[in-house]
């Protein structure tokens, strides 16, 4: 396995260079679109406001477009068997009567309205509630580990898991929902298992360095693969199925949810493999220690 | 000697077993509820508008400026108003200050008002602003506006009396006092519930939100619905059992929040306009309540439901016999009971109006149809889901008699559970089926670690030279044909234990990193929040233990 080689033979220093590049590489992606943007993500709707109806597509998309036209429409897609339709901000008079207008002309719409001061709480519980979350999952790792070196690195490599993650939405245009914001806070506690593994067995067996990483890779693998799966799964489910099956509707939520977490996890593979691996190995090889994975 | 039997001594395996049963049981009694979004049905998410404020002014000023006074002095528990010239009649009345004394004398009136300097400043903020103003706060008194101001706003409202909010964070604060969210709950659920709407969910968010659940209505209903008032009306009795009508709803200007009396007695003020005044003092003329008040109570009615009771007040019939009144009250009587009366009443006579000013901030609606499709596409998730993960652990260890206990013990974590949901009514929306999907993948992830743990430490413990006596004992007790259950072993116990330290690391860092999903986007995402901090908890305590002794046998016999 190549990965063995690159986690055992390289020097750990020289390694280290590929996931601060990636980093960095993350970083200035959210730092652009901070820049073009006012976010370091795109927004999506529920945090920008307007309203989001999907109707059964039962006539052409530009007869639908045409039927809302008296309404500040900005898209329309087709969703698989129904138009997702969005809506700019509007009068509170206006939206009742489209939601009038909708509920006489389709029997099955569904529609979020989401107004301006939804949406700025929103966006304010968003940069309250993701540092907070972060915190705490930290305070928790010290508190595992209570070895500042060991924590600091599983911490860096959630940090850079999130980081990637966040970047990644912004290469594959999803936007930041409350699904994905869900998905950036499970990637938080979610990311840390395979850490925490790496760094129990590291600290807590003994042998080589070395080779208790290759052996905590067998675990964390299988731990990851079957989180990838379920979370492919339900990519496929939620993305594709109304194509094979076609009463079935795209959700967005899930899509989105599923995206971010697939990018998160591929990342955490790169992070707890690379990233925390070498960290370990250098902190545990350091010269000095003479008795190394002779901890506690 | 059989392996279920030799399982069942273990108190952890016992512990498993009855837990799972039981949330079996609970979901077949109680049954799973579903949220709207799967159930179909339309949701609001109201803002409270409205201030906790002081301010500093004195009610000599707003009274000079409101009478266009000359002069104001302060006695005991009153003030002296004098304005050059006439002061109209109902002016004393418009300001709020009903009962006011006016003695006219050389071109001069002197009015005299009573009322407390908060009463004073609490008037002039509620004429002001058209709004409820109440006083919420001793020392320092603060004022609780329930409508749309800032700071700013109410800086310019006090400027032309003088006055000012003072500096501070303290001074100005958003949103409203828990009882105010709390009474606007109850009188959205008691309008929701008289309009005999089912399986309506009022709740709180914060001290500014509240959402609106409405099973099976579409959001154009729903908004109306929220919307609309009451139908309140007026009657009076004439003759033995008849009454006649006297006056709607609209006629009703303003209601006051309940006040008590001297004596302990509680009434709710409240305000009719100059017509429906006059129509009221004809009705009562011409049906005999001034001359004979006890014969002909007033009664009041919402939708159809007497909600009050009383005879005219002597006092006020003695008033009625000579002009119209606009200021009456409707009293209810002492105690605690006369206040808890009084603050119903009050919800009824506003049917309609809520305490606070409301915006929507959002809202919504999904169809009945395509909630059950979503259901149904959800559960198919799961199932390929779980399918996956089981595919997954089959391609690592090659080896059913893991794979199966693994994928029974995730998939029981889930009926765990929904036993939970279903005992506590909780519903499960589409978030929350999300969030099960979690579960059961953490859950086999925690498995996975819990198996090599106990796997890999056997690799590692077979050389025989770190093998403890009793270690060799019990391999060569194994062989003489005795088997020594594994769960003896001191070895075995270390390496469960240390599987633990992993497990509750990576347990408590994916439950307290949804801790802020609680309370995150007005309880979109509770569900999904709740559900994965439980899975994890009870997977933890209950399954992940049970799963290490039955996986501990299993790998022993093989």
């Amino acid at each position: 396995m190549e990965l063995d080689d690159i986690v055992s033979k390289y020097p750990p220093r020289q390694i280290m260079l590929i996931p601060i590049a990636i980093i960095a590489i993350a970083l200035i992606s959210l730092g652009v679109t901070y820049l073009g943007t006012g976010s370091p993500v795109h927004l999506g709707i529920e945090f920008t406001g307007g309203t989001l109806v999907t109707v059964p597509a039962t006539e052409s998309e530009d007869a639908v477009a045409a039927e809302f036209a008296g309404y500040p429409l900005s898209d329309i897609r087709n969703v698989g068997s129904r138009y997702m339709l969005q809506f700019g901000p509007m009068s509170d008079s206006d939206y009742a009567q489209l939601a009038k207008q909708i509920n006489s002309k389709y029997d099955n719409a569904e529609i979020r309205y989401m107004g301006p001061i939804y949406s700025q709480e929103l966006q304010a519980q968003a940069i309250k509630y993701l540092p907070i979350s972060f915190l705490l999952m930290a305070i928790v790792v010290f508190l595992v580990f209570r070895e500042p070196i060991v924590s600091l690195l599983v911490v860096i490599s959630a940090l850079a898991d999130i980081l990637i993650a966040a970047a990644s939405m912004n290469l594959t245009g999803v936007q930041l929902s409350l699904g994905t914001v869900a998905a950036l806070l499970m990637l938080i506690g979610y990311s840390v298992d395979t850490d925490i593994l790496l760094s129990m067995r590291v600290l807590k067996r003994k042998g080589i360095v070395e080779e208790k990483i290759i052996g905590a890779m067998g675990t964390g693998f299988t731990m990851t693969g079957t989180t990838i799966a379920a979370v492919f799964s339900l990519i496929v489910v939620s993305n594709f199925l109304y194509l094979i099956i076609p009463s079935f509707t795209r959700m967005d939520v899930i899509a989105d949810m599923s995206t971010v977490l697939i990018f998160g996890l591929a990342a955490d593979v790169f992070n707890t493999w690379i990233t925390n691996a070498q960290g370990l190995r250098w902190y545990m090889n350091r010269p000095k220690k003479a008795a190394r994975g002779q901890r506690r | 000697m059989s392996l279920a039997s030799e399982l069942f001594k273990d108190r952890r395996v016992v512990l498993y077993v009855a837990a799972v049963a039981l949330a079996i049981i609970f979901i077949g009694f109680f049954g799973l509820k579903f949220g709207l979004d799967l159930e179909g049905g339309s949701y609001l998410q109201l803002q409270l508008q409205g201030a906790v404020a002081q301010v500093d002014v004195s009610p000599e000023e707003i009274l000079k400026v409101q009478f266009n006074a000359t002069a104001v002095e302060k006695h005991a528990d009153s003030y002296v108003v004098t304005v050059a010239g006439q002061v109209p009649a109902t002016l004393p009345d418009d300001l709020g200050y009903s009962g006011a004394k006016m003695v006219e004398r050389e071109n001069t009136t002197k009015v005299t008002i009573v009322a407390s300097p908060e009463t004073v400043i609490t008037n002039y903020l509620k004429k002001s602003l058209d709004a409820d103003v109440k006083i919420v706060g001793v020392a320092p008194v603060q004022y609780e506006i329930r409508t749309n101001v800032t700071r700013d706003s109410l800086n310019l409202l006090l400027a032309p009396v003088g006055g000012r909010v003072p500096q501070g964070q303290d001074a100005f604060v958003e949103g409203v006092t828990p009882d105010t969210v709390d009474e606007t709950k109850k009188v959205l659920d008691s309008k929701l519930n008289r309009l005999g709407l089912q399986d309506i969910k009022v709740r709180i968010v914060g001290n500014k939100f509240n959402l609106i659940d409405l099973a099976g209505m579409d959001v154009a209903t729903a908004q109306d619905v929220v919307g609309k008032p009451g139908k309140f009306e007026i009657r009076i009795q004439t003759e033995d059992n008849q009454s006649v009508h006297v006056l709607y709803g609209d006629a009703v200007e303003s209601v006051d929040i309940p006040r008590g009396d001297r004596n302990g007695g509680w009434g709710v003020p409240f305000v009719l306009s100059e017509e429906g005044a006059k129509i009221f003092q004809k009705a009562a003329m011409d049906a005999g309540a001034i001359k004979n008040p006890d014969a002909h109570p007033i009664s009041m009615y919402l939708d159809k439901d007497e909600i009050f009771s009383a005879p005219l007040a002597a006092e006020l019939a003695g008033s009625l016999e000579k002009a119209p009144v606009r200021n009456m009250e409707a009293r209810v009587g002492a105690g605690d009971a006369g206040s808890q009366k009084a603050k119903e009443l009050y919800i009824h006579l506003r049917e309609g109006a809520l305490p606070v000013n409301v915006q929507v901030v959002g809202s919504g609606q999904v169809s009945a149809a395509l909630g059950k499709q979503f259901k149904i596409q959800m559960v198919i998730a799961g199932i390929i889901a779980l399918l996956a993960v089981a595919f997954m652990i089959f391609y690592r260890y090659r080896e059913p008699r893991i794979v199966l206990p693994m994928v029974t013990t995730s998939f029981s974590e889930v009926v765990m559970m929904l036993g939970i949901w279903a005992l506590a009514g909780w519903r499960l929306d589409l978030a929350s089926l999300a969030g099960i999907i979690t579960v059961i993948d953490t859950g086999v992830d925690q498995l996975v670690i819990i198996t090599d743990e106990l796997m890999r430490g056997g690799e590692a413990a077979s050389s025989t030279a770190e093998r403890s006596i009793k270690e060799r004992a019990a391999a060569a007790a194994e062989k003489a044909g005795l088997k020594v259950a594994p769960a003896s072993s001191k070895v075995y116990l270390s390496r469960l234990s240390r599987a633990f330290s992993i497990i509750l690391g990576a347990a408590a860092t994916t439950a307290v990193a949804m801790l802020p999903l609680l309370y995150m986007g007005f309880g979109a995402l509770t569900g999904f929040a709740l559900i994965i901090i439980l899975g994890v908890i009870l997977g933890v305590a209950i399954a992940r233990p049970a799963y290490g002794r039955i996986i501990g046998y299993i790998l022993a016999e093989s």
